[in-house]
């Protein structure tokens, strides 16, 4: 080998970064991973949809009310008078920079943040039990632990990227086409949306990791995932507002359970919630902490397990 | 050998180990200098017992590693990768303690002294072999620039540096053995780990790689290495650890292990020009278990304590002046031990 007398290596004399660092790399491999993938940006580039239609109708908003004094205004090819078209981004689409626009963004949000992270779960997390990659982490100064918080911490990039952070910006826009007292006024609204933010990143990255270790495959973790987020949110419609069950079979609805959360945290009173037949927020706040507390449990066995599942 | 593959004793004691007979010398031990034999060893195992539900993976094993190379062999499923993965803190020990320069070998300070290289090669297929190092380098916690420094260096060393922009997935099976090594070497371990490593790698390739473990040795460091390819492992060392049935059944120099199996017999074949005098003489000796006449002028002795043998042997033809003009041993190659070891096991052998 060309290198035996090549050998340069000198003992290391730098310290080492901590432990808990290891997470970043651990992070940045999994981005890595999906960031090169076309899928993945054509995904997020519809996902970004929603947000541009947020984005302009602010904007558009601010505009129309600059023209109240005139009779009508054209918008390219359409004509509208501007005093219907105020109303009918500020009353009918809620885009007025209250806590129905954040919360609508969410909730918009949800199906796109889904079928990204069904596709991501796997690539980030069951690949590495799937093809037995897992000796090569565990080896080095990393402890599963970290190994678990590094794959959460790029879900939670995933997961923050297409709604946390579009909805900050969000605001800022609002808050500069609106005025800067905009910002002090909205002080808890800001909070809410990290609040919102912080609550699907935990629960979604707890259960995507989670399933992502027990399926490992991508069709079954799709297919799970649809089962989660879109046959469960259809069955709790049809069992509660279709055959008038319990409203409690709408906590089925795992987004719908984080909403009545996000609502929550945004300062909205829950009677503004349609349907109006909606679980309590502390019994969706429940359901969802035990779901996640479950997550942590068979993640903690299965980390444990890793050494014998080959 | 009975004694050398029965189960546990109730005592919690391995008495392969515990069989004096059995007992590895470190002053003997490969590139182990005399003096060094007092230190702590870089890796121990210490009555390591672990389960795999109602399977049993490694049973009280005791075993101590110093600077040099030692060869771990054994059929498959005797324990050889619940051992490496033991003592890579990948898995945690039942009962007993691993570990690596003192520290517990499921601690993070112990990681970052034990380089491991798996036997599988199942990579992010994505990432080009120079990406996968580094990457494996900044887990090691090296900063950016340090984990870029160390991974060319590796990469050299492992005559990968100018592949290592391709894709793994384009990769042979030689090559990913290489990015493995690299990988394990890039943030320079006392200890290393390595599963199969010259396993699908090319006869040159082999060569290169045993020069690179063997001043890997003379720099102090620590090498276990599980190997199928007994003649390859025998080329760079003589020191092993035999697993059997999740224990180790010996440890020490091909030598000394083959001179204390003592219901195999060295067989040794001596071609003389009087064959049946030197028969006569050799029988008179009480090492001597018995001679069978060979083809050409030829004899095979089968004798025991080839230490005391092989003097008085000497001595012999010095004395009664016979003229030997062959002299081989035919069981004590490393794959007669292994087959002498394990009994009627099968003694993997590939290649």
């Amino acid at each position: 080998m060309p290198g035996a007398s090549l050998l340069h290596y000198r003992p290391w004399r730098g310290r080492f970064r901590g432990v808990t660092l290891s997470v970043l790399p651990v992070a940045r491999i999994s981005l890595w991973m999906m960031f090169r993938r076309k899928l993945f940006w054509a995904l997020y580039a519809l996902g970004l949809l929603m947000f541009f239609m947020f984005f302009f109708g602010q904007y558009l908003l601010a505009w129309a009310e600059t023209q109240t004094a005139e009779e009508t205004v054209r918008i390219g090819v359409v004509r509208a008078e501007p005093d219907k078209l105020v109303h009918l981004l500020r009353e009918v689409l809620k885009l007025n920079g209250t806590g129905y626009t954040y919360r609508n963004f969410f909730w918009f949000q949800g199906y796109m943040v889904m079928i990204v992270l069904a596709m991501a779960g796997s690539i980030l997390v069951g690949n590495d039990f799937h093809f037995g990659s897992l000796p090569f982490y565990l080896s080095k100064p990393v402890g599963r632990w970290h190994y678990l918080l590094g794959k959460c911490l790029a879900v939670a990039v995933f997961i923050n990227l297409m709604t946390t952070v579009p909805a900050l910006i969000l605001f800022v826009q609002y808050g500069l086409l609106d005025s800067w007292s905009y910002f002090v006024e909205s002080g808890r609204l800001f909070l809410g949306i990290l609040g919102y933010g912080l609550l699907l990143t935990v629960c979604l990255s707890l259960m995507l990791v989670a399933a992502a270790t027990w399926l490992r495959r991508t069709v079954p973790m799709i297919m799970t995932w649809t089962t989660l987020f879109l046959f469960f949110p259809i069955l709790a419609k049809t069992l509660v507002d279709g055959f008038h069950y319990d409203r409690h079979w709408r906590l089925l609805d795992l987004w719908n359970d984080a909403y009545l959360l996000g609502n929550a945290c945004l300062g909205m009173a829950q009677d503004t919630i349609r349907p109006v037949e909606q679980p309590a927020v502390y019994e969706a706040g429940l359901l969802l902490g035990a779901l996640s507390l479950l997550c942590l449990i068979y993640l903690n066995l299965r980390i444990r397990a890793v050494e014998i599942v080959r | 050998m009975p004694d050398l593959l029965e189960p546990a004793d109730p005592r919690g004691r391995d008495r392969a180990l515990n069989a004096p007979s059995l007992q590895p010398e470190p002053a003997l031990a490969p590139f182990v200098v005399v003096d060094q034999a007092d230190e702590p060893p870089l890796l121990l195992f210490d009555h390591v017992t672990k389960w795999y539900g109602p399977v049993i993976g490694v049973n009280q094993i005791t075993l101590e590693l110093r600077p040099g190379i030692t060869g771990l062999v054994g059929s498959n499923g005797a324990g050889k990768s619940t051992l490496m993965r033991l003592a890579t803190g990948q898995l945690r020990p039942d009962l007993g303690s691993v570990q690596v320069l003192g520290h517990d070998a499921w601690q993070f300070e112990a990681k970052r002294h034990v380089g491991y290289s798996p036997d599988v090669d199942n990579f992010y297929e994505d990432m080009s072999g120079r990406q996968f190092v580094e990457t494996m380098a900044r887990l090691c916690g090296f900063s950016r620039l340090e984990a870029r420094r160390r991974t060319e260096e590796t990469l050299q060393l492992v005559g990968m540096a100018q592949q290592a922009s391709r894709r793994l997935r384009g990769y042979s099976k030689g090559m990913r053995q290489r990015i493995k090594v690299a990988q394990a070497l890039v943030h320079d371990p006392e200890v290393l780990i390595l599963d199969e490593p010259l396993s699908g790698i090319d006869p040159v390739g082999r060569m290169e790689f045993l020069a690179l473990f063997r001043l890997l040795a003379e720099r102090g460091k620590c090498l276990l290495v599980s190997s199928h390819e007994l003649e390859e492992l025998e080329k760079l060392t003589d020191h092993v650890a035999v697993m059997a049935e999740a224990r180790i059944a010996a440890v020490g120099t091909l030598a000394q292990i083959r001179d204390l199996l003592d219901d195999h017999p060295l067989s040794i074949l001596i071609g003389s020009d009087h064959p049946r005098q030197m028969a006569g003489a050799l029988l008179a000796m009480p090492d001597v278990l018995g001679v069978d006449l060979g083809e050409q002028d030829s004899i095979v002795v089968r004798a025991r304590n080839p230490r005391r043998f092989f003097p008085e042997l000497a001595g012999l033809v010095l004395e009664e002046n016979y003229d030997v003009h062959r002299l081989e041993t035919l069981d004590d190659s490393a794959h007669a031990i292994l087959g002498y070891l394990l009994g009627g096991r099968r003694v993997e052998k590939r290649g």
